[in-house]
C-alpha cells in the first residue's frame, strides 16, 4: 500500500536543544499511527510541524507525494486536536461543528444537513442548540471531534485528546473514535502517553523518546519493547491476579 | 444592631442611599418643593421643558460623542491586539500603554487644546511650513460643531485602557490556541479575527465597554475645555444651569439633572440585560 503521508529526516531544535531528531515514518490511507511517549518527548512539536503550525529545521513532509512544508496550515486539510476541546465559546454546538463549512462558504442548506447528520452520528443531536459550557467533558470532546470530521480532513492529528477525561468517558471516546475513524476511513496520528489507549485506537504503533521516533512492524514488537512498559504492566496485573487467587 | 448589620446599612446608604437621595432632591427641586427658592408645588418647569430643545440637543450631542469615541477606541484597540500581537508582548510597548492612563482627563484636554486649536502648535507649524495661508486657515479641530476635539481626547484616554483589557482577555481566553485550531480547520487569519477573536473579545469586554460608554456620556472636564457653548454635553449643560446667578433657574437645572440621571439608569439597565444575555 502506498503512503498517504511520508516524513523523512524531520529535525527541530528550540534554543539549541534538539526536540525532534531525524524523524522518519510513513502512513497509509485509513491507518491510525498511535505514538506513545512521555511528556516533553517532542510529540506536540511533531504534530504541530505536520499541521503547519511550526516549521522544521530540516526534513521533508510529503502528502500524496506533494511537499507539504510550503503549504499554509489553513490549506493543508489536516486538523490538529488539542487535549482540551477548545470549542468556540460564542457559538452553539451546531455552529461549532458547522464552523469549517461556514468558512468554506458551503451553501447553508447543504452545510446544515451535513451537520445534522454528523451530530446524530455522534449522539449530539439533542444538544445542538446548547452552548459549550452546558456540556459535559465527553460531550465537548465529541463536538470537537465532529468539528474536525465535518471538513473531511486528509489527516487527523490528535494530541492526547482524551487525556482530561475520566476513565469511563475516556473508554467510551476511544470506542467512538474507533467506530468513526473506521467508518469514515480517517487517517490519523494519535499521540498518547497511555499504552492501553495506544493499543485500543492504533492500527500501527510508534514510540517517541527524546525526539527519536521508533515505529514497530507489529503489535507484538510494540508490546515487547521494554520502553513501552507494557510487559511490566502485564506482569504487574498477572501478579495481582495470582495473589488474589492464592489469598484465601 | 449587630456590627455586621451596621456595616450593611452603611454600605446600602453609600451605594444606593446617597445617589437616590440626590435624585429625590432633584425631583423635589424640579417641582418647587426643595431648593433655596422653593415656592411650593408647581408643574411650571416640567411644562416649560416642551418649549426648550436644549436638553434634548445636549442628550443627542452626548450620545454622538460617546458612541463615536467608544467605536473609534474599540476599533483602535482591536486593531492593535489582533494586528500587532507580537509587538504588544514585547517590552516596552505594554508599559507605554499605561502612560496616557496616568494623565488626568483635564490635562489631556488641555494638551489637545494646545495642540489642535487654531492658535495651537499644529496650526502654527502648518502656517510656518506654508501649508495654511494664515493661522485661521487651520481647520477647526477643537471647540468645533462636531466635537472632533472632545472625541479625540476621549479616544486617546480610552484606547490604551481598552487595548490592555482586550490583551488580557486575549491571553485569558487562549485566543492564540484558538487561532492555531481555526487555521487547521481552514480559517484564514481574517476569518479567525472576524468569526472568532472579535466576537469573543467584545462579548467578554461588554460590561466594561458599557461602563466606559456611560462614563464618556457623562464626562465633564474634557467637553468643558474642548466643547462649544452650544451644543453642550449633558454634564456641562446641567452644571452651567446650576451655576447661574439667577436662582429661579435652579428648578430647571434640577429637572435636567433628574431626567438625565433617570435616563442613564434606564439605559444602563437595558444594556446590562442585553450584555448579560450574550455574555460568555
Amino acid at each position: 500500500m502506498s503512503d498517504l503521508l511520508r516524513v523523512n529526516g524531520l529535525t527541530k531544535q528550540f534554543d539549541g536543544q534538539p526536540v525532534l531528531r531525524d524523524i522518519a515514518f510513513g502512513l497509509a490511507e485509513g491507518e491510525v499511527l498511535a505514538v506513545l511517549g512521555r511528556s516533553g518527548c517532542g510529540k506536540t512539536t511533531l504534530l504541530k510541524i505536520l499541521a503547519g503550525l511550526e516549521t522544521p529545521d530540516a526534513g521533508t513532509v510529503l502528502l500524496q507525494g506533494e511537499n507539504l512544508l510550503p503549504v499554509p496550515p489553513n490549506e493543508r486539510q489536516m486538523v490538529y486536536l488539542y487535549q482540551e476541546p477548545l470549542l468556540f465559546p460564542h457559538l452553539s454546538v451546531f455552529e461549532n461543528v458547522a464552523f469549517g463549512l461556514r468558512i468554506r462558504k458551503v451553501p447553508r442548506a447543504v452545510a446544515d444537513a451535513q451537520v445534522r447528520t454528523l451530530l446524530a452520528e455522534l449522539d449530539l443531536a439533542e444538544h445542538a442548540q446548547k452552548a459549550p459550557h452546558q456540556l459535559s467533558g465527553g460531550q465537548r470532546q465529541r463536538v470537537s471531534f465532529g468539528r474536525a470530521l465535518i471538513i473531511r480532513p486528509r489527516l487527523l492529528l490528535l494530541d492526547e485528546p482524551f487525556g482530561n477525561l475520566d476513565a469511563q468517558t475516556r473508554a467510551d471516546m476511544q470506542q467512538l473514535f474507533l467506530r468513526v475513524s473506521r467508518q469514515h476511513q480517517i487517517t490519523s496520528l494519535f499521540v498518547t502517553h497511555d499504552s492501553r489507549e495506544a493499543l485500543t485506537v492504533g492500527t500501527r504503533f510508534g514510540y517517541l523518546d527524546r525526539g527519536v521516533l521508533s515505529t514497530f512492524a507489529s503489535v507484538r514488537e510494540f508490546i515487547q519493547d521494554p520502553r513501552t512498559n507494557i510487559q511490566a504492566e502485564l506482569s504487574f496485573w498477572e501478579n495481582i491476579q495470582q495473589t488474589a487467587v492464592l489469598t484465601p | 444592631m449587630k456590627p455586621r448589620n451596621w456595616l450593611l446599612l452603611c454600605y446600602a446608604l453609600l451605594v444606593a442611599g446617597l445617589p437616590l437621595a440626590g435624585l429625590g432632591y432633584a425631583l423635589l427641586g424640579s417641582v418647587g418643593l426643595a431648593g433655596p427658592l422653593a415656592t411650593g408645588f408647581t408643574g411650571r418647569h416640567w411644562q416649560a421643558l416642551g418649549a426648550d430643545a436644549g436638553l434634548l440637543k445636549s442628550a443627542l450631542f452626548s450620545f454622538w460623542i460617546a458612541s463615536v469615541s467608544l467605536t473609534l477606541a474599540v476599533a483602535l484597540a482591536l486593531a492593535l491586539v489582533l494586528g500587532a500581537q507580537g509587538t504588544l508582548r514585547r517590552r516596552p510597548f505594554p508599559t507605554l500603554l499605561y502612560v496616557p492612563l496616568l494623565m488626568p482627563s483635564l490635562v489631556m484636554g488641555f494638551y489637545l487644546f494646545q495642540l489642535l486649536s487654531r492658535a495651537g502648535w499644529l496650526s502654527r507649524l502648518s502656517f510656518g511650513l506654508g501649508l495654511t495661508h494664515s493661522v485661521e486657515g487651520f481647520p477647526e479641530l477643537v471647540q468645533d460643531a462636531a466635537g472632533v476635539g472632545i472625541i479625540g481626547a476621549h479616544v486617546l484616554l480610552l484606547f490604551p485602557f481598552l487595548t490592555l483589557l482586550f490583551q488580557a482577555i486575549y491571553q485569558e481566553s487562549r485566543l492564540a490556541d484558538y487561532r492555531q485550531l481555526a487555521q487547521t480547520l481552514g480559517a484564514t487569519p481574517g476569518q479567525f479575527r472576524w468569526r472568532v477573536a472579535v466576537p469573543v473579545l467584545l462579548r467578554r469586554a461588554a460590561p466594561t465597554l458599557l461602563l466606559s460608554g456611560i462614563a464618556t456620556l457623562g464626562a465633564y472636564d474634557i467637553p468643558l475645555l474642548l466643547g462649544r457653548p452650544y451644543p453642550q454635553m449633558l454634564s456641562v449643560y446641567i452644571a452651567t444651569r446650576l451655576q447661574r446667578f439667577d436662582l429661579r433657574e435652579l428648578p430647571a437645572a434640577y429637572l435636567a439633572g433628574f431626567l438625565v440621571a433617570v435616563g442613564l439608569l434606564g439605559l444602563i439597565l437595558v444594556l446590562t440585560r442585553l450584555t448579560r444575555r450574550h455574555a460568555l
